[in-house]
């Protein structure tokens, strides 16, 4: 079973990264779409599908990002692999700034927090429009990278589900646990829950920094309003919550299945397609609150690294 | 005389106009069995609470083995050497029970697992390991809860109700397991209502009345002392 699952997972890999001889544009982008929401779900489900501590603010670090690779490659014309580190770092650091107040706030607090900082992040990068073009936007000089871009995300995707898998295995990923199974209780048991909450940020900020500079690279135009929106939050979250949070896999099939669900469905009938989405979230939280692979785990007592 | 495995000193919390703890001094020398008795709302759980830093004392100062612990947080506490196990059963329930005790551990991954399932199989739930928590029945999660409080080997026990809700047979091999705690030179405090419980098996008794101590003694002697008799029956 383990050997099979292995052997699928070495052939997809191997598909993807022969993908772009022989694969369209569009199928190119799609694909590099689909690396980077799992990239952005992974790094959601680190932080809230362990500690439990729901994030309702994480595009901020992708936007952080976005315009942190933006200006080092157009105002100091660093290579856009060197910049997209930058974003990582960016969000890095953004994560380690207001981590320190937010995560002493609980349950819905932290979830209001982590929006509200969003808010005044976009509010900001419109504010700043020396550095960040403001609501004008800021255009990235031209250059086709999709095909590299394409294998750097796909790189970030993979290092994410894997970090995912080694964080879920270690005493560390159970000490995440506990914040989300009873924190008083974590406490009691020695285990500094602020200093856990902080470390599970601090990596679930760093994936979607990265995506956020190479995304920027590959559309060569951001604006706050494209780098900043609620929907990819409520996207991240949906995927996570659908493929089931907590688990190595959910993110990854979430990421896939309402990717591909919602370009059949916004390629045929772009207005069904919210209505759709919304369907999808109350469908999940009614009939099947862990996900489809949190609730096999529980159900047939599946380790977690399914 | 040998330095108190805890003391407590004129210890006070309020909450609003509540005096919850009003000044309580106690001072437990180590290796014993102690009880903390009193009626509803007489200050017990709070005193808990100010011991494992969950709540902060208003006043007041508390030691571990002359080592001053008040104004730590709980987790720093939880390392000095304080368990404690909970009123209300706090098992991290989606974890396994061999989970339940590995996250206390840090250090090498073989010796943790050999202990946590050593101590597993000291209150007979090794065959139960990978079951989820949350699965077990309330008597299993009770000793669950009191094993994984021991992962980290503290000496100082706080036991909050340990028998409340525990059926007869269950009790007995709980209260076996902390005699043989106290046997191994740990110092326990529990607080119980169950009177039989207490009298059977604490060495020396306190007693709150309104976040006061009102009483201090061997359990026969407490038994008999009519400021306790009317805290708990009224005059």
């Amino acid at each position: 079973m383990r050997r099979a699952f292995l052997a699928a997972l070495a052939a997809a890999v191997a598909a993807f990264a022969i993908y772009p001889e022989f694969g369209t544009g569009y199928g190119v982008r799609s694909i590099l779409q689909v690396f980077m929401w799992i990239a952005l779900a992974g790094s959601w489900n680190l932080v809230s599908g362990l500690t439990g501590y729901v994030s309702f603010g994480h595009v901020a670090f992708f936007g952080a990002g976005a315009y942190a690779g933006g200006i080092l490659i157009t105002q100091h014309g660093w290579p856009w692999p060197v910049a997209s580190l930058g974003g990582g770092a960016a969000a890095l650091v953004l994560a380690a700034v207001i981590g320190g107040p937010c995560l002493r706030l609980k349950g819905p607090y932290f979830a209001i927090a982590m929006l509200g900082l969003n808010e005044v992040l976009r509010a900001l990068v419109s504010y700043f429009e020396g550095l960040t073009g403001g609501g004008n936007g800021l255009s990235l000089p031209t250059l086709d990278a999709s095909v590299p871009i394409y294998y750097v995300m796909g790189l970030l995707a993979m290092a994410v589900t894997a970090g995912t898998y080694l964080i879920i295995t270690s005493r560390f990923g159970l000490r995440l646990m506990t914040i989300r199974e009873d924190e008083l209780a974590a406490e009691a048991m020695g285990i500094d829950t602020f200093r856990h909450k902080m470390y599970a940020l601090l990596l679930s900020a760093v994936g979607p920094g990265i995506a956020g500079a190479l995304t920027a690279r590959d559309q060569g135009y951001i604006e706050p309003i494209s780098v900043f929106p609620l929907a990819t939050t409520i996207t991240m979250i949906v995927m996570v919550l659908f493929g089931g949070k907590g688990t190595v896999w959910g993110p990854v099939l979430g990421a896939v299945v309402l990717f591909v669900a919602q370009e059949l469905v916004w390629a045929r009938y772009p207005y069904v397609h919210p209505l759709l989405f919304g369907a999808i979230i109350v469908a999940v939280v009614l009939a099947m609150p862990r996900g489809v692979l949190g609730l096999l785990q529980i159900k047939y007592h599946l380790p977690r690294t399914i | 005389m040998a330095t108190p495995a805890l003391e407590i000193e004129d210890v006070r919390k309020s909450f609003g106009g509540v005096a919850a703890v009003n000044g309580v001094s106690l001072r437990l020398p180590p290796g014993r069995i102690y009880g903390l008795i009193g009626p509803n709302g007489s200050g017990k759980t709070t005193l808990f609470n100010c011991i494992t830093g969950v709540e902060r004392r208003d006043a007041g100062r508390i030691f571990l083995n002359g080592e001053r612990i008040d104004g730590l947080k709980p987790y720093q506490v939880a390392q000095k050497g304080v368990g404690r196990t909970f009123q209300i059963i706090r098992v991290f329930p989606e974890l396994t029970a061999l989970e339940n005790l590995l996250v206390v551990t840090r250090g090498a991954r073989e010796a943790a697992r050999a202990r946590a399932l050593e101590l597993l199989r000291f209150v007979k739930l090794e065959g139960l390991k990978d079951e989820y928590a949350g699965n077990l029945s309330y008597g299993q999660q009770k000793l669950v809860e009191f094993v994984r409080m021991l992962m980290r080997d503290p000496a100082l026990v706080l036991l909050d109700e340990p028998a409340a809700g525990v059926n007869r047979t269950l009790l007995n091999d709980l209260l076996e397991a902390v005699r043989r705690l106290r046997d191994q030179g740990k110092t326990v405090l529990l607080v119980e209502h169950d009177m039989k419980v207490v009298m059977g098996l604490c060495e020396t008794v306190f007693v709150l009345d309104h976040g006061e101590k009102i009483a201090e003694g061997p359990p026969g002697v407490i038994q008999t002392d009519e400021r306790v008799i009317e805290a708990y029956f009224g005059r």
